[in-house]
């Protein structure tokens, strides 16, 4: 199982310091909703997508954007019928299908739909997990919040290691007569294999909790801490490029 | 002594994050809008086993972890929110005495409040902030699906887990 969006690459999305790119998906995220002209907001989409096809490419942009391509079909098909006001676009005798601002609004809410998902795919493909939560710690996330996040993702591979462990041999006993099975015997079935993945993950609290101790959790002088960013020197103006960005979109697009 | 009681509260946490998660990732069926899976059995089993802070945490960071990993970041905050709610509720109603089991009539009211947070919430908080309510609407059918499995399931989990591992109660808190 993957437990990283992470996309190997050398762009300058790569060097742009992981707190700066924290403030630059959020203020893109509260552009997309400002007023701003459809046509602003599409060319800026368009920004977002070139550049994240320069940076990580363009196999990645491609599976992103498959991942959303049925929403994006459902919202295209249903959302221009919300609209009954305006111009008609597609009617039928007398009665109004479509109208022109039911079709403008399906594809600003398409816009930004695609907008906000590269923003914010962009973050998770070009920074590693694990600076994230250093950009997040100096974004004053709490200690103990980033410690659980970090721990979590050190269990991940284990539990998903032994569901796929545990099915397989349940599977093994069953295999028969699976074929015969219908949805609701499948969910019954999937019983044992659940319960006994839990299992197998409470057994490695305490464990865990006794190796927090150990490492001093709670006590004034720390065994360990998280290190530092200090590998990307350009804080400063990474976060005046940022807001430089988001302004000119912003003076640029504003309807 | 204080000490002791964080440690294990951050590993329960972690550890109960790490189980929504993969049951998040693990069983997935596309739909129109991202994909039904099994958190909500893993949510369902936390509200009954541990209690309403473990429930919230766990539920909406696991979920919360999952989108941005699968690539739904769009969703992480909607997630977060929604299935944070939603454990938090299940392990109020169902909340008793060490020891004692929940009565039929809480837990069907758990059951309901599990299929409403879930519907409503996605329902609300996504015609809000991405879609339109007609979109959102489609998805209404899936996730009351899922969340009632998941509701039967994580009932189904959460009894058997106890009886097969004991210990469990004492990393409640």
């Amino acid at each position: 199982m993957n437990t990283s969006a992470y996309v190997a690459g050398h762009g300058w999305l790569y060097r742009f310091d992981p707190r700066a790119k924290i403030l630059l998906m959020v203020l893109l995220c509260v552009f997309f909703f400002l007023p701003i002209t459809l046509t602003g907001l599409a060319l800026t989409v368009l920004l977002v997508v070139v550049v994240g096809w320069r940076n990580t490419g363009g196999k990645n942009i491609a599976r992103v954007f498959l991942s959303i391509a049925p929403m994006l079909l459902f919202m295209l098909l249903f959302s221009p019928f919300n609209v009954r006001s305006g111009q008609s676009l597609w009617s039928v005798r007398s009665l109004t299908i479509i109208t022109v601002e039911g079709a403008l609004q399906a594809l600003r809410l398409a816009c930004r739909f695609i907008g906000i998902t590269y923003v914010c795919t962009l973050l998770f493909a070009t920074t590693v997990m694990g600076e994230i939560m250093l950009a997040l710690r100096f974004w004053r996330l709490p200690y103990k919040a980033a410690l659980v996040v970090t721990l979590s993702f050190t269990y991940i591979p284990f539990i998903a290691e032994s569901f796929s462990q545990i099915s397989e041999s349940h599977r093994l006993r069953e295999s028969a007569r699976e074929e015969r099975k219908n949805y609701a015997q499948r969910l019954k079935d999937l019983l044992p294999t659940l319960t006994s993945v839990l299992v197998v993950a409470l057994r490695s609290i305490p464990n865990l909790a006794m190796s927090l101790e150990m490492r001093g959790l709670g006590r004034s002088e720390r065994r360990t801490n998280y290190r530092s960013l200090d590998s990307y020197t350009h804080l400063f103006t990474d976060f005046v490029i940022s807001i430089i960005i988001v302004t000119v979109l912003w003076v640029l697009c504003k309807a | 002594m204080q000490e002791n009681k964080n440690a294990l509260k951050i590993a329960v946490t972690a550890v109960l994050t790490a189980v929504v998660v993969v049951f998040t990732m693990i069983v997935r069926i596309p739909t129109a809008k991202g994909y039904l899976n099994l958190c909500d059995v893993a949510i369902c089993f936390i509200a009954f086993t541990f209690g309403p802070a473990s429930a919230f945490i766990a539920a909406g960071l696991g979920t919360a972890l999952a989108d941005l990993i699968s690539g739904y970041a769009q969703w992480a905050p909607i997630s977060f929110a929604v299935h944070g709610l939603e454990g938090l509720l299940i392990a109020l109603i169902v909340r008793n005495k060490a020891g004692v089991e929940a009565s039929l009539l809480k837990k069907i009211l758990a059951g309901i409040v599990c299929m409403a947070t879930v519907t409503l919430g996605y329902f609300a908080l996504s015609s809000l902030f991405i879609s339109t309510a007609a979109v959102a609407a489609a998805e209404i059918p899936g996730n009351l699906v899922q969340s009632a499995v998941g509701f039967i399931l994580g009932l189904g989990v959460s009894t058997a887990v106890k009886r097969a591992y004991p210990p469990v109660r004492f990393l409640a808190w």
